[in-house]
């Protein structure tokens, strides 16, 4: 497999040409180079569109925007990455940070008031899920009921619990309080496992 | 109490990750990639096709026209494939008939 955009080279081309080392892809994408830029591009997509199109269901309309502002940021900041660790690494950094971003201005907004009649009571029950449903159902179901609460919910839960950002973490990059977050999340949690419940 | 059953409930649904990964559809790579040139043409030209061949990556046919053509470096460093046909179908169609080697369009749609 020969990189996107590179000849075929011959044999004795090989070494140190089928794999343009992350430095040396950045440098080319700094230099302006296009080929490498396209390389930057089929290397980095899958990763970040991934990760933003699972932190963003079921709204996907605006994944497509946050994944071009990922790629359009990590080329204005190119120049810092200093190739100490993995340029995917770096990239899926500045992708987290969009998603941050999103939540934060989503979490920012006054509270929407649900109609309590739709939301079910949540019956406790202890039954252990990890006995009857398989990772891909219980991954299906996750997102069923990720996707009946509300936006605010949703990415409150996945922020805590998906990308294991601490309430206080929260507080700080939204600008509310650690028990204003710790009651939102409360919230959450008991509507989640209420739809979770009341879907069984 | 209550609130800590949620929390251990929580964490044990969150050991699933959210999604298996999902490919980027070609479109969006092919919009992207034409945002990047765009941005990097913003503060001067890009690298030459001389430059860019002779790094050894493969030109498509438009660009190889442009690198063997009698002219200057700088109109050999402009993006050319902001008036190519090919970019507009890469851009709107996740399998656009372009097929020729070389053109970064045609390899994001294989991607």
């Amino acid at each position: 497999m020969h990189s996107l955009g590179q000849r075929v080279p011959d044999e004795d081309q090989k070494i140190g040409s089928l794999a343009i080392e992350d430095s040396q892809l950045a440098a080319a994408v700094l230099a302006k180079d296009r080929k490498a830029t396209a390389e930057f591009v089929a290397r980095y997509a899958d990763s970040v569109y991934g990760y933003i199109h699972a932190r963003l269901a079921p709204r996907y309309d605006q994944v497509d925007d946050l994944v071009q502002e990922v790629f359009l940021s990590a080329w204005e900041n190119l120049g810092r990455y200093r190739g100490a660790g993995p340029l995917e690494a770096w990239v899926m950094g500045i992708a987290r940070h969009k998603i941050e971003d999103y939540y934060r201005a989503r979490l920012r907004a006054p509270e929407s008031i649900d109609d309590p009649d739709q939301i079910p009571v949540a019956p406790v029950t202890t039954s252990d899920i990890h006995d009857f449903l398989e990772q891909s159902e219980r991954r299906k179901k996750t997102w069923e009921v990720l996707a009946q609460v509300s936006d605010q919910y949703r990415f409150a839960l996945i922020w805590r619990y998906w990308d294991k950002a601490s309430a206080r973490e929260m507080a700080q990059k939204t600008g509310k309080t650690e028990k204003a977050i710790e009651r939102l999340l409360a919230r959450a949690r008991e509507e989640f496992r209420g739809r979770w419940n009341h879907g069984q | 109490m209550a609130s800590e059953h949620d929390e251990r409930f929580m964490e044990k649904i969150a050991a699933v990750e959210l999604a298996e990964l999902e490919p980027a559809p070609p479109y969006l790579k092919a919009r992207v990639y034409s945002a990047l040139l765009v941005q990097q043409t913003e503060t001067g030209h890009l690298e030459s096709l001389t430059r860019c061949h002779s790094r050894g990556h493969e030109l498509c046919v438009f660009e190889q026209l442009v690198r063997i053509s009698p002219i200057g470096e700088t109109a050999k460093s402009l993006n050319i494939c902001r008036v190519c046909h090919a970019r507009v179908l890469a851009e709107h169609m996740d399998q656009p008939p372009i097929f020729w080697p070389g053109c970064p369009y045609v390899e994001f749609k294989k991607s």
